[in-house]
C-alpha cells in the first residue's frame, strides 16, 4: 500500500478548526485530475472529515495511517 | 439577472418576513444609535459598515418589493432593485459583519442586524453566490451526518491514541477509556471539535471529575449558521441530538466555541437532556467540588475575552469568571466587558473564509482593549475567538500568551488519588 506518486505534500498537523479541510480543499485544486495530494494532520476528528469532505466533493481517499498520533492521508483528486 | 432568478429570491425573502423581521426593516429611525457599536465601523469608518448601513440594503429591497410606495412608484428612491448589484451590495454586508450583535444592545427598537443580514445570506444562497468555503464544509459536516458509521473505527483509534495526553493531566477512574465513546445512558455528551486541542483538556476535565461521559461522533461547529442556510444549520445539528437521543445522555456539553453552542442551545427546540457550555459545566464542577484546581499554575495577570455568541448572545458571563477566580488573583478585565464586549472580528465565518486582511483591520480595536488591560495572558473560551486572538496578537506585536479557558483548567488540575 501507499505506493502513490505523490503530487502535493500539505502539512495541517495543530491547525485550528476548520483549516486542514479549507487547506486540503484549496491544495487539491492546484493539482491535475488524477493526482494524488498526501496530507498530515494531528486531528482525530479528521478520520470522519476527511472521507465525508471527499464524498461531497466527488474526491477519493486512496488510504489513511496512523502513526505515532499523526494521521496520513492520500487523497486522489477526481473532479 | 434573470426574470425568474428575481422571482426566485422574491419568494426566499419573503419566506423570511415573520412579523419580528417586518418591525426590523420597518421601524429603523435612522438615529445612528448602532454606528459607533460596531468595530467594522471603529476600524473603517465608511457608511457601508455601519449596523444601519448593512440593514438598509435589505431594507431597500424590503421597500421595493414589499411595500406599497415601492411597488407603485419605485421612483421616488429609497428603494433598489434585485439585480446583480444588490446582491453584490448584500454579500459586501453580510460577510463584513461578525453577527456580533453588539448593535442590537443600543438599538432603541433592538433591531437584530445579524438578522437583517440571515435575509442577505438567503439571496446569495438563491442567486448562488454564497461564499463557497462555507457551502463546502456545511456539506462536508451534513456528509459526515451519513458516513459517520464508515470511519467510525478509525476515529476511535486516534481517540485511544490520545489517552497519554489525557493521563498526564488527570487519572481516569477505574474501568473506563480515557475517551469514552458510544456510552449509553451517559450523564454527559462532550461534543468537541476536529482537533484533539478540544478533546484532550475536556477530557482530563471530566475524568477528573469522574464523571460518566461519552464524547460524539461529531464536531460542534455549524459552519452553516454562518452560512445563513437555516436547513442545513438544521442538519448539522440535527445529528449531536440525535446521537444524545441514541445515547439516552442527560447532558450535551458543547466544546469552546460561541455558536456551536448557541445553535445547539437555542435553537434546536426542547430535548428530555440538558444543553451547556463545556465552561458552565467546569464552573459547575468547582463549585460541587468534583474538580479541583491549583491557583498559580499562570504566570503574570490574566484576562479573558467574552466570546460574543456565548457571552451577549448566549449569557454565560459569569461562569468564566468564577472559574479564572480559582485559578489566579491577578485577573484584570477588559473594558468593556461581558454584554459590551467588543467582537473580536473573527465571527460569522471570517475565520473559515480566510479574510486575513480585513479581520486584522478590524479587530483593532480589539487590539487597543488588549493592550490597555497590559495583561500578559488573554483566555477566551471560542475556538474562532482564540484564532483570531492569535493572529491579532501576532500581527500587531502584543507579546501576550493567547489561552483557552478549559485549557488553563486542566492544566490546574490537582487534588487525585490519596
Ligand atoms: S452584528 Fe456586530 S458586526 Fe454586525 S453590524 Fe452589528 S455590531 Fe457590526
Ligand atoms: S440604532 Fe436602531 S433605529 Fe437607530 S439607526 Fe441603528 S438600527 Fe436604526
Amino acid at each position: 500500500m501507499s505506493d502513490y506518486t505523490v503530487a502535493k505534500t500539505l502539512d495541517c498537523k495543530g491547525l485550528a478548526c476548520p483549516m486542514p479541510i479549507v487547506r486540503l480543499s484549496q491544495e487539491i485544486a492546484k493539482i491535475k485530475v488524477g493526482e494524488v495530494i498526501e496530507m498530515f494532520t494531528t486531528d482525530p476528528g479528521s478520520l470522519a472529515d476527511v472521507p465525508s469532505w471527499a464524498k461531497s466533493t466527488g474526491n477519493a481517499v486512496l488510504e489513511n495511517k496512523q502513526e505515532s498520533g499523526v494521521i496520513h492521508f492520500f487523497v486522489k483528486r477526481q473532479k | 439577472m434573470e426574470a425568474a432568478t428575481q422571482e426566485a429570491l422574491k419568494k426566499l425573502f419573503e419566506s423570511k418576513l415573520n412579523k419580528a423581521m417586518r418591525l426590523y426593516l420597518d421601524t429603523c429611525a435612522h438615529c445612528g444609535l448602532c454606528v459607533e457599536a460596531c468595530h467594522v465601523y471603529q476600524a473603517m469608518p465608511e457608511t457601508k459598515y455601519t449596523p444601519v448601513g448593512r440593514a438598509e440594503v435589505v431594507r431597500k429591497l424590503f421597500k421595493r418589493y414589499f411595500k406599497m410606495q415601492g411597488k407603485i412608484a419605485p421612483w421616488l428612491g429609497e428603494v433598489i432593485e434585485l439585480d446583480d448589484k444588490s446582491v453584490n451590495m448584500a454579500y459586501e454586508a453580510a460577510f463584513s459583519c461578525t453577527g456580533c450583535r453588539r448593535c442590537v444592545t443600543v438599538c432603541p427598537f433592538g433591531i437584530d442586524t445579524q438578522q437583517v443580514m440571515n435575509i442577505a445570506k438567503l439571496l446569495l444562497i438563491g442567486a448562488e453566490k454564497q461564499p463557497q468555503i462555507l457551502a463546502m464544509l456545511s456539506d462536508m459536516s451534513i456528509a459526515k451526518g451519513e458516513t459517520w458509521k464508515e470511519t467510525a473505527n478509525d476515529y476511535i483509534a486516534a481517540l485511544n491514541n490520545l489517552a497519554p495526553e489525557v493521563e498526564a493531566l488527570a487519572p481516569t477512574p477505574p474501568g473506563r477509556p480515557a475517551i469514552p465513546i458510544d456510552v449509553e445512558n451517559a450523564n454527559v455528551l462532550y461534543v468537541g471539535l476536529s482537533g484533539k486541542h478540544s478533546i484532550v483538556p475536556a477530557a482530563a476535565i471530566l475524568n477528573a471529575a469522574s464523571e460518566n461521559w461519552t464524547i460524539s461522533h461529531f464536531e460542534a461547529v455549524n459552519f452553516a449558521a454562518w452560512l445563513g442556510d437555516g436547513e442545513k444549520q438544521r442538519l448539522i445539528a440535527k445529528r449531536i441530538i440525535m446521537e444524545a437521543e441514541r445515547l439516552k445522555v442527560k447532558e450535551v456539553a458543547v466544546v469552546e466555541c460561541g455558536t456551536a453552542t448557541r445553535v445547539l442551545k437555542f435553537m434546536t427546540g426542547s430535548h428530555p437532556f440538558r444543553i451547556v457550555s463545556i465552561v458552565e459545566l467546569i464552573a459547575r464542577y468547582i463549585e460541587q467540588g468534583r474538580i479541583k484546581v491549583k491557583p498559580g499554575t499562570i504566570s503574570g495577570t490574566l484576562t479573558y475575552h467574552d466570546p460574543c455568541q456565548l457571552g451577549r448572545n448566549g449569557g454565560v458571563m459569569e461562569e468564566p469568571r468564577y472559574i479564572i477566580g480559582k485559578l489566579t488573583d491577578k485577573f484584570v478585565e477588559l473594558t468593556p466587558n461581558k454584554e459590551a464586549n467588543w467582537c473580536c472580528g473573527g465571527g460569522g465565518g471570517l475565520i473559515s473564509l480566510g479574510e486575513h486582511e480585513f479581520r486584522m483591520k478590524t479587530g483593532k480595536v480589539k487590539v487597543d482593549q488588549m493592550r490597555a488591560s497590559k495583561a500578559d495572558t488573554i483566555c477566551t473560551a471560542c475556538e474562532n475567538c482564540h484564532t483570531q486572538l492569535t493572529e491579532l496578537n501576532e500581527h500587531y506585536g502584543l507579546g501576550m500568551k493567547v489561552e483557552s479557558l478549559t485549557n488553563l483548567v486542566a492544566h490546574a488540575l490537582t487534588g487525585f488519588g490519596a
